[in-house]
């Protein structure tokens, strides 16, 4: 019965993994971090399915629009939340935000060496592939490649022609304020994020 | 500390080996090698014969900068010129300087031969560019040949893209968000402002105050190597990588894009284990995915969700579509000859 289940779910991963291999594997066990609602469509103004009390464990599916993502409840239900009011299962389970994180994190990364602190991000490479360390110490300077790249430039013109068969246009967008410290509410629309102290010097 | 300084002089031996086989001057190489070891810097004794290399790489230099300049700096000069005064840095000299870090990126990777990703790469990072506060630097955009996640910027324009990356990206405005990051880098001159920081407190000062720079001329400075290897392995200041990620986050939005598209890279990236390599140095060199993505919560709140809801496009899509476009062009131009071809 065991194995048949198995037998079961591995034919369905394959299946998942040859239909859409993207949306299986972005399937992640989240948790809801404040109160929402679970909408049957993208948007605030979309109609409340069910409410999601802090700390709901849902299954994040594949599907984004905007800052909306498709989620499932325990009991199957889908519907769409706002991605920053979930958070990782795991980040949550460690129970260490901010400050806390990176420190175990970099810990990670200098497994023999204890301490390290943020400022110096770890320098240790164990097991780094791709573009790691080691290939930039042994990298010997391509002036040819550069000049080939330099080659595929494109100029202004091409990329508004670029734009403009993709339907992208420019839109007026202020910057985004630095945050200060949490406590204070910084701008209108920035959530006040309990708890948050990491950035006592405001970045 | 003394093994620390043996390390040291043994990496700026490594760099500046080719070099030294090309100018044949390896005596004096051995003389500042052991001065290294000794802890001492060389002594600025010896005047600089101007080897020809140096010439070539000055040559090379001017003709970048289409020649304005009357006094051109050498390689060495550039690494000096860091050590110094960040007002110094020119436009013509930033370009200069992040041309030869550009060149030491891809002496570690190839350009990953697919031009037609290659284009596209340009053609949406210089969209984005348009919007940035500098618009008309000599934009450059590449796509890597490594399976790795990554992606780099260097002074003056140039951003790099892992082959993976663009596996990866779910959307067009995650590449987007991974670019506008990378272009917020280079216009606020995050690299600059931190090789100057290291130049000037680092290590490294023992190596700029010796007469390397007026001995090796090679076409890159191999100074300029070392400081590059050391901040492009270490990675940026955490304050410079949030503010890229907010500025960068407006950037893409002002560009036309879904403003979410960073966020869903982070998310991801906060999800991948610290253990696939394939995510390993932007893991290393980034402060971790879970603050960025709180920072930024805390920066966009809700304010830029008006911005949202674009049909995502993902890059196999555009690329097609881009394809097929300028394929429907080229049947169109020559509208006169395409007959006349297939007469028989």
């Amino acid at each position: 019965m065991i194995l048949r289940k198995y037998g079961l779910q591995a034919w369905a991963g394959v299946f998942a993994l040859t239909l859409g291999a993207a949306a299986f594997a972005q399937t992640e066990a989240v948790l809801v971090k404040r109160a929402a609602q679970l909408r049957d469509a993208p948007g605030e103004a979309s109609r409340s399915v069910v409410n999601l009390p802090l700390q709901t464990a849902v299954t994040r599916l594949g599907e984004r629009q905007g800052p909306w993502i498709k989620v499932r409840t325990a009991d199957g239900t889908q519907g769409w939340v706002h991605l920053f009011d979930i958070t990782s299962a795991n980040t949550a389970s460690t129970g260490n935000a901010g400050a806390g994180a990176l420190r175990s994190i970099t810990s990670f990364f200098n497994k023999g060496s204890a301490q390290a602190n943020a400022s110096t991000l770890p320098t240790s490479t164990v097991g780094i592939r791709g573009l790691g360390v080691e290939d930039l110490a042994n990298s010997q300077p391509n002036m040819a490649a550069v000049a080939q790249a330099d080659a595929t430039r494109v100029d202004e013109n091409q990329a508004r022609q670029f734009a403009n068969a993709a339907s992208l246009s420019s839109r007026a967008v202020n910057p985004l304020a630095l945050p200060v410290a949490p406590a204070k509410a910084y701008a209108p629309g920035t959530p006040a994020g309990g708890g948050n102290s990491q950035f006592q010097g405001g970045g | 500390m003394t093994i620390k300084k043996l390390l040291l002089a043994l990496a700026v031996l490594t760099c500046m080996t080719p070099v030294l086989a090309q100018n044949q001057d390896t005596a004096n190489a051995l003389n500042l090698f052991q001065s290294l070891m000794r802890g001492q810097t060389a002594p600025a004794a010896a005047p600089p014969p101007t080897s020809p290399g140096a010439g070539l790489a000055n040559s090379l230099l001017g003709s970048l900068t289409g020649g304005v300049q009357t006094a051109k700096p050498g390689a060495g000069d550039l690494v000096q010129l860091i050590s110094q005064s960040l007002e110094q840095i020119d436009e013509a000299k930033e370009i200069q300087i992040g041309r030869q870090l550009a060149a030491m990126l891809l002496g570690s990777k190839p350009l990953y031969p697919d031009m037609a990703m290659q284009r596209y790469v340009n053609q949406l990072g210089r969209w984005i560019s348009l919007q940035s506060p500098r618009p008309n630097l000599p934009w450059t955009f590449a796509v890597l040949d490594d399976p790795g996640f990554n992606a780099f910027a260097t002074p003056g324009g140039y951003v790099f893209v892992t082959k993976g990356l663009l596996d990866r990206v779910k959307d067009e405005s995650e590449l987007a968000g991974i670019l506008a990051h990378e272009i917020t880098h280079v216009t606020a001159k995050h690299h600059l402002i931190a090789m100057n920081k290291a130049a000037r407190t680092g290590l490294l000062t023992q190596v700029m105050s010796s007469q390397l720079k007026n001995n090796l001329g090679g076409m890159v400075s191999s100074q300029l190597l070392t400081l590059g290897r050391n901040i492009y392995t270490k990675g940026l200041d955490q304050d410079d990588e949030l503010d890229a990620d907010r500025t960068g986050v407006a950037l893409a939005t002002r560009a036309g894009f879904d403003p979410y598209g960073l966020v869903a890279v982070l998310q991801q990236l906060r999800t991948a284990s610290p253990d696939d390599t394939f995510f390993a140095l932007s893991l290393s060199t980034h402060p971790p995915a879970q603050l960025r993505l709180d920072q930024l919560e805390l920066a966009m709140g809700t304010q830029l969700d008006a911005y949202s809801g674009q049909p995502a496009v993902t890059v196999p899509q555009r690329i097609a579509s881009l394809a097929a476009l300028s394929r429907r062009r080229t049947a169109q131009a020559p509208a006169q000859q395409a007959p006349a071809k297939k007469k028989n």
